[in-house]
């Protein structure tokens, strides 16, 4: 049981992780052929992993529906829009699941245009009030550095639309330089930190090191 | 009224951003936009393919939430690709980008006439993220072998050449999430060395400009304002170069703000210990 538990997803992991690596460097046709069958599995692996999602969904709404918790109602709502919709793309607009989707009309097709789509935009909309909030509240020149970021996010917030230009044609110019300089500098030296944490993460668990994608649980 | 101009409840923040939006959106007055270089080179790219009949691919990895910021983008370069006769491939790394392509899609081939299978196709969303960019950069057809209607890829005029992402004219990603620098710019520019654009939401734009200098991306539209510039270019007015109005305002607004929330904080906040 702990061979199947435990030590196979490691060998798993330490096979697959090394030749996922070794393909990238091996311009050989037959490690070319592998690369792509790999990645074909991994393509019917993720959408496997789409009914996985949808199932831990599913049952997280559930235990808060069961138990009755705060905003248990709400929960309610998924799988009445996740029942409405399966239904819908099972109908495909009079042409059965075994037919491909249609897009442009049917009863799928308008839920999305009508609910999903203004649901979602409201919903995103609702940020510029809260960031206008925020940033009254949050954006003070307490210290020098905060002081000089409070000043380049100004020009770049006013630089940025056409206001900006009118006023002078030095403030978007300004504006492009923050953005392609020191914005630069500093997004390089983040994406450097982050790129070298993946690589070590990824040979942590491609050695056993890191486990805890193997779960808890008892032994 | 120091306490009041200190602490200014956000219901009263709330009323000024909803009229700084409202106002503008209902009256008419224009504000010049003027393209910014990054934008220029995507236009100047889809003319340069216009010019040998080429063809390009859009990726609409995005749903209805970036829609406002992102559609725009979607419809100009549309709109540009079929007044130049540039053939274009649609496809979604997002399932939700499926709809809002159909959309932009219906809209601009009835505009202009654009055929469906001579002028565009249309594959719609496959899962396997960086997989699938990779299968699509050896064996297109392969990795599609049909569109989202259910034809042939093989026999439409549009892919039937394409044998992988190389052959593509020029590749560009209209995106909300990590799309342009998790996969395409990793597992597809890179491999494939084709070349690459961006459309982005204006929160995405800063993370972007290392790709940009690098040369792994040739030109970005950043929010709104990206999008507005390319309404500009392609001399079709849209919500974009509408949405410019209240964006400019609100920004004022929120400057306006910031400027009297530091004021008072230094007239009166350091003493207290700052606003709540």
């Amino acid at each position: 049981m702990l061979f199947l538990r435990r030590t196979l997803p490691l060998i798993i992991a330490f096979v697959l992780g090394m030749i996922g690596i070794l393909v990238f460097y091996i311009p050989h046709s037959g490690a070319q052929a592998l690369e792509q069958e790999l990645t074909k599995w991994d393509r019917i692996v993720a959408a496997f992993a789409l009914v996985l999602g949808i199932y831990s969904l599913m049952r997280l709404h559930w235990n808060r529906v069961r138990r009755q918790q705060a905003g248990w109602a709400y929960s309610s709502l998924v799988f009445v829009g996740f029942t409405v919709m399966f239904i819908f793309a099972l109908y495909n607009d009079g042409h059965g699941p075994f037919n491909p989707q249609v897009t442009e009309s049917g009863p799928f097709v308008w839920m999305f245009d009508y609910v999903q789509v203004p649901a979602d935009a409201t919903m995103f909309s609702i940020l510029a009030f809260f960031i206008a909030s925020a940033a009254y509240r949050t954006f003070r020149a307490r210290t020098p550095e905060a002081a000089i970021l409070l000043v380049s996010a100004i020009i770049v917030m006013i630089g940025r639309v056409p206001i900006g230009g009118l006023i002078s044609d030095s403030i978007p110019e300004l504006s492009q330089w923050l953005m392609a300089v020191p914005n630069l500098a500093a997004k390089r030296g983040i994406l450097l930190g982050v790129s070298l944490g993946i690589v070590a993460t990824s040979l942590r668990i491609i050695f056993g090191i890191e486990r805890s994608y193997l779960g808890g649980g008892e032994e | 009224m120091k306490e009041f101009l200190l602490n200014i409840d956000r219901r009263i923040i709330f009323v000024f951003v909803a009229l700084g939006v409202i106002i503008p959106a209902l009256t008419s007055f224009n504000l010049p936009i003027k393209p910014t270089p990054n934008v220029q080179s995507i236009y100047d790219t889809i003319e340069e393919v216009g010019e040998k009949n080429g063809t390009i691919l859009i990726s609409f990895d995005y749903g209805p939430g970036s829609m406002p910021e992102v559609q725009p983008m979607a419809l100009s370069v549309l709109r540009h690709c079929f007044k130049r006769n540039v053939k274009v491939v649609g496809m979604c790394l997002w399932p939700q980008g499926v709809g809002l392509a159909q959309q932009a899609f219906d809209t601009t081939s009835k505009e202009l006439g654009a055929e469906y299978g001579n002028d565009y196709v249309f594959l719609g969303f496959k899962t396997g993220f960086h997989s699938l960019v990779i299968n699509m950069g050896h064996d297109f057809h392969g990795t599609f072998p049909q569109d989202l209607p259910g034809n042939n890829t093989t026999e439409l005029p549009v892919t039937q050449n394409i044998k992988g992402l190389a052959d593509f004219d020029y590749v560009l990603c209209l995106a909300a999430g990590n799309t342009p620098d998790g996969i395409w710019i990793p597992f597809g520019q890179e491999r494939y060395k084709f070349k690459f654009g961006l459309g982005c939401t204006a929160v995405m734009a800063p993370d972007q400009f290392p790709y940009l200098q690098s040369g792994q991306m040739n030109g970005m539209m950043g929010g709104l304002a990206g999008a507005a510039e390319y309404e500009t270019l392609v001399q079709a007015s849209g919500t974009a170069t509408e949405g410019m109005r209240p964006q400019s305002v609100v920004h004022l607004i929120i400057i306006i703000f910031i400027i009297l929330g530091n004021v008072m904080y230094f007239l009166y906040g350091r003493q207290k210990g700052g606003a709540q």
